[in-house]
C-alpha cells in the first residue's frame, strides 16, 4: 500500500499553528466539552470522506491532508493552547 | 449574539480551517492554492472573532504570532527562491522537478514533495503563501474590529458628555 507523507506532514503542521492559537477566555462563558470535541472530529471524519482524496491520491479513500489538519489542531491546543489565565500574552489586543 | 450562534460557530471554524489547509494542500492538483485556502482559514477566524468578539474569541492571533507567521512565510518563499538560483542559476527554480537536469540528485529528492505527482517546490510555496495570507487577512479584521470599538467608545464619551 503506497503512503503519501506530503499532505499529511504539511497538513499536521498547519493545524498544529492553527491550534496552538485557541485559547478561551474563563470570562467569555464559553464551555465545550470532552462531547463536543468528540463531535468534531466525527463531523471530521464524516466531511473527510465526503470531501474524498486529491486526484491521482490512490492510498486511502479519504482527503488525508483534512484529516491530518484536524488532528494537529487538537494536538496543538493541548501542547500549547493554554487557556488565557495561564498565559500572560495578551491577544489581539 | 444568540447562543445557538456561540454554540455552533467554534466547531465550524475548525471545520472550516481543515477545509482550508486542503485547500492549501491541493493548490498543485485542483484549483485553490496557498491564497484561496489562506483566505479560508482567515474566514473562520473571522467568523469567530465577529460573533464570540474579539476579546472572547477561542481562535486568537496575537500581534507577536502574526508578525512571526507572515516573515516566516515571507523568508520561507525568499529562501526557496534563493535555493534555485544557488543550484540552478535560475530564481525559484523548481528543484524537486529539475525539467532542465541541472542539479544534483540529492538536491532533487530533498526539495521533492512526496505524493504521486512529484510536484516540487510548488506545494511548499502554496504552504508559505496560506500562511502569509491568512496572518495578513486576520490583521485587516482584527484592525477593523479594534477601529470599531475605539470609535464606539468616542461615540459613548459624546453621548456622556
Amino acid at each position: 500500500m503506497t503512503f503519501y507523507a506530503g499532505p499529511v506532514i504539511l497538513g499536521f503542521l498547519m493545524g498544529f499553528i492553527m491550534g496552538s492559537r485557541i485559547k478561551f477566555n474563563p470570562e467569555s462563558g464559553l464551555n465545550f466539552t470532552t462531547g463536543s470535541y468528540i463531535l468534531i472530529i466525527i463531523a471530521a471524519l464524516v466531511a473527510a470522506y465526503l470531501i474524498g482524496p486529491f486526484p491521482y491520491y490512490i492510498d486511502v479513500p479519504l482527503a488525508s491532508g483534512f484529516l491530518s489538519a484536524i488532528v494537529g489542531i487538537f494536538i496543538g491546543k493541548v501542547v500549547l493552547g493554554r487557556d488565557i489565565k495561564d498565559d500572560n500574552d495578551n491577544n489581539t489586543e | 449574539m444568540s447562543t445557538i450562534l456561540k454554540i455552533f460557530i467554534f466547531p465550524a471554524a475548525l471545520i472550516i480551517s481543515c477545509l482550508g489547509v486542503n485547500t492549501i494542500l491541493g493548490g498543485h492538483i485542483t484549483p485553490g492554492g496557498g491564497f484561496q485556502g489562506g483566505a479560508i482559514i482567515a474566514g473562520a477566524f473571522i467568523f469567530g472573532a465577529v460573533i464570540y468578539g474579539l476579546k472572547d474569541t477561542p481562535i486568537k492571533f496575537s500581534h507577536d504570532f502574526m508578525a512571526r507567521m507572515e516573515s516566516a512565510g515571507a523568508l520561507a518563499y525568499v529562501f526557496l527562491g534563493l535555493a534555485g538560483l544557488i543550484f540552478s542559476g535560475f530564481y525559484l527554480y523548481n528543484l524537486g522537478v529539475d525539467l532542465y537536469g541541472i542539479i544534483p540528485e540529492f538536491i532533487k529528492t530533498i526539495f521533492d514533495y512526496p505524493d504521486p505527482i512529484n510536484a516540487g517546490i510548488i506545494p511548499y510555496l502554496n504552504f508559505v503563501v496560506g500562511i502569509k495570507v491568512m496572518v495578513g487577512l486576520s490583521a485587516v479584521v482584527i484592525a477593523f474590529l479594534g477601529f470599531k470599538k475605539e470609535f464606539d467608545d468616542e461615540e459613548d464619551l459624546e453621548e456622556i458628555e
